[in-house]
């Protein structure tokens, strides 16, 4: 269902507000350099404005939001490099509660998930080094994950393994962050992230007897992820494309402005080109979201191929046309070409989503 | 999305249905054909063909209802263009029912309207685009052809250069210089010009594609009835513009592109080549160029039509258009492999078959040919760039 435009145009008039007043370029640094890697005010106001509640049905408190709705929270997350674990617990965990888990775990968790008090992780990238698949057995769960986002801070985490008892069928559970041995670290881009082990842990299956299909689940939620991913990389490019014709403007060369340069126009414009298509895709995959499973893989994959590249594209001539200034610490520039490069590696990279969108576009060939 | 919005979604995709079933049922077979394998089209081909249109009520349909039109959004025109593109039939030239006609429509006179729009209505006379010269192509405003006025006449001097089938018009709507004191985009105006009258000299320009489509028009000492100026004198650069904009946004790009597309897939899997996994590869970047064409084509269009636009819409779609559209049409020649660069004129006629198969091999390198310069008319890419950097950068 599809919701309202003027609640979503409202919902990203008061994100850019927020964000413009609390989370400016200089307010970020001090949270960059907090070493719970996020934000624990801003987590707060999150709840405060209803984003952790965002995806949850208006029975629990939330808004019901759809994916133009999310969409309009994560331009703002890009467009201000939020290091929250929105995307993380507030979309992804909580798409997963929603769509797997049975009434009274919902119950358990989403109210703690709305205010803020329960952060999730989901971790769903296994170890590529031959150790033990992970796998669920007789309600505990043993093997490892890596490259889990936010994975540092989270209090649970939600795991895409097997459930032995059931013949391997793929299955989600719920592990309490106690039960994991965890090695956190941060990623490139400053948010972080942990690799997990666990042994024997006591871990909670989600909604088994709702009968739903886990890895329908999962690729749902992670398409989810994808189109998220988009809207993020719009507000990112948004500000780069911005901020580079602003530069153009202003720094001067041989007595005249650098955007006098016929040669410079044109990439600017090119990067203007990329930035609209960014949207008009991100705005095509919100609206798969909405369709069945079989139109959604081809245009969301294609969405995000598109995207991952354009994005890229936009990020390598922002630096470039800034010059020496583009690949420094101090000017935000680097910080969103090291957060592109951190969201192109989260839920399949460019090659995965284009081989996919390939693959539904020429099966009839 | 505004309920009006939604009406011309829903309008533009009926439209498209009706297309489809035009195109099974009601258009003629050897027309079709014709035009599927990119053979050459005669005029007869095409008044056939425009007048069909008008038949099927949608030549213009795009106009206001007082003048008999059915006032079609841009969307439903774009998606129009599109569709008719997609199915492979012939160029719905625009000279008449989407450049001139609006012109007079918008700015003519009551006796303009009358004497010009039914005939521009039902191709019953054929028009020309009296814009570029040798040395005003991109750059417009440099024209110099110079109409001068006598008595109640205008007498018209200089060249025009790339105006297309100005060897079948009946009439050339024509940008003059008026002033030459004013400042450049001041002193421009807007004329229609008998193509009978003396002093008119049609030479073909050959081109690389073997067609001909484009030509030098000569003025020397051409009379023109002043009641043949549109609007006022002086105004024909606002006039101008207002139609290149029409010009630009051509749904068209869009369903060429399409058409070529699965024209290259059909060629792929007849080819045997499918199972090379580059070329597989190539197709699959290509629809994904389409899918990013489409909808940034037709959220530009709804842009235009609810005010949200930034001024570079149409610029956007005639860039990525023209660019996708020029290699997919060079990766189906590379993929034709022999007979994509086997040449026989004949081929281009109805009944004429090239020298190696496919049947339309010689169609697919004629249409590579012409549409290399889709990049430059109506504005090349660069000046698209430039259009952009200025209008939406501000730079």
């Amino acid at each position: 269902m599809s919701m309202d435009p003027e609640m979503v145009a409202m919902l990203r008039d008061n994100a850019q507000r927020y964000a413009a007043d609390n989370y400016s370029f200089q307010q970020r640094r001090s949270v960059l350099h907090n070493p719970a890697g996020h934000g624990i005010q801003a987590w707060r106001d999150y709840a405060e404005l209803g984003w952790l509640a965002l995806r949850m049905p208006e029975d629990c408190g939330g808004l019901s939001a759809d994916a133009a709705a999310v969409g309009a929270v994560m331009e703002v997350v890009g467009s201000h490099l939020l290091m929250e674990p929105i995307l993380a617990s507030a979309i992804v965990c909580t798409g997963l509660v929603l769509k797997s888990a049975t009434p009274s775990q919902q119950a358990n968790l989403l109210p703690r998930m709305a205010d803020g008090s329960l952060k999730l992780a989901f971790a769903c990238t296994d170890d590529p080094a031959p150790r033990a698949a992970c796998e669920l057995r007789g309600g505990t769960l043993t093997g490892s994950k890596i490259g889990v986002l936010h994975g540092d801070s989270a209090d649970q985490f939600i795991i895409d393994t097997c459930n032995v008892d059931a013949g391997g069928v793929p299955a989600l559970c719920l592990i309490e962050a106690a039960q994991v041995s965890r090695e956190s670290y941060r990623l490139v881009d400053g948010r972080g992230a942990a690799n997990l082990r666990f042994e024997s842990a006591v871990a909670e299956h989600l909604g088994p007897e709702r009968g739903v299909s886990a890895a329908a689940v999962i690729s749902e939620v992670c398409d989810e992820a994808s189109v998220a991913l988009c809207a993020e990389a719009l507000g990112v490019v948004r500000r780069l494309v911005a901020s580079t014709c602003e530069y153009l403007k202003v720094r001067k060369q041989f007595g005249k402005p650098i955007g006098a340069n016929q040669a410079l126009q044109h990439r600017a414009v090119d990067m203007f080109l990329l930035q609209q298509e960014i949207a008009a895709l991100t705005q095509a995959a919100q609206g798969a979201l909405e369709r069945p499973a079989a139109g959604r893989a081809r245009i969301v994959s294609g969405a995000r191929a598109y995207v991952i590249t354009a994005a890229r594209h936009i990020a390598n001539e922002a630096v470039q046309m800034h010059g020496g200034l583009g690949i420094t610490d101090e000017l935000d520039i680097s910080h969103y070409f090291r957060r592109l490069m951190v969201n192109a590696a989260l839920f399949g990279g460019r090659d995965q989503h284009f081989l996919r969108f390939s693959e539904e576009t020429l099966s009839s060939l | 999305m505004s309920e009006s919005m939604l009406q011309a979604r829903l309008r533009a995709a009926r439209l498209k249905e009706e297309i489809r079933h035009f195109c099974a049922h009601v258009m003629p077979a050897d027309l079709l054909a014709k035009s599927r394998r990119h053979q050459v089209l005669d005029k007869a081909d095409y008044l056939r063909w425009m007048r069909l249109l008008q038949t099927q009520g949608w030549a213009i349909a795009h106009w206001p209802r007082e003048h008999n039109g059915q006032d079609w959004s841009s969307l439903e025109r774009f998606a129009f263009e599109d569709e008719l593109a997609r199915q492979g039939c012939p160029w719905v030239i625009p000279f008449g029912v989407k450049y001139v006609g609006a012109v007079i429509y918008t700015y003519g006179s009551e006796a303009q309207k009358r004497r010009f729009l039914p005939k521009i209505a039902n191709t019953e006379e054929f028009w020309a685009q009296g814009y570029s010269e040798p040395e005003a192509g991109s750059d417009l405003v440099a024209l110099r052809t110079y109409a001068e006025r006598d008595g109640d006449h205008y007498v018209v001097n200089g060249q025009k250069v790339w105006t297309t089938y100005a060897q079948w018009a009946d009439w050339m709507f024509c940008l003059v210089r008026t002033d030459r004191e004013a400042r450049p985009q001041k002193g421009i105006s807007f004329l229609l010009i008998d193509m009978k009258s003396p002093g008119i000299k049609v030479r073909p320009i050959a081109t690389m594609d073997g067609y001909h489509h484009v030509n030098e028009v000569w003025l020397k000492d051409v009379r023109v009835p002043v009641g043949n100026l549109v609007g006022h004198e002086g105004e024909g650069w606002t006039y101008a513009k207002f139609l290149l904009k029409n010009e630009r946004t051509a749904g068209a790009l869009v369903g060429m592109a399409w058409h070529a597309l699965h024209r290259l897939q059909r060629l792929a899997k007849e080819q045997g080549l499918l199972d090379q996994s580059l070329l597989r590869c190539r197709i699959a970047e290509y629809e994904l160029r389409f899918l990013a064409l489409e909808e940034t084509a037709y959220q530009a269009v709804e842009a235009m039509m609810d005010g949200s636009e930034n001024g570079g819409e149409a610029s956007l779609i005639k860039i990525r258009g023209t660019e996708l559209y020029q290699d997919i049409a060079a990766a189906t020649v590379d993929a034709l492999g022999p007979a994509g660069v086997a040449w026989d004129a004949a081929a281009l006629h109805a009944g004429g078959l090239p020298p190696l198969r496919p049947d339309d091999a010689g169609g697919l390198l004629k249409d590579h040919l012409y549409n290399r310069a889709a990049t430059i008319f109506g504005g090349a890419s660069e000046i698209q760039r430039n259009i952009v950097a200025k209008v939406v950068l501000g730079l």
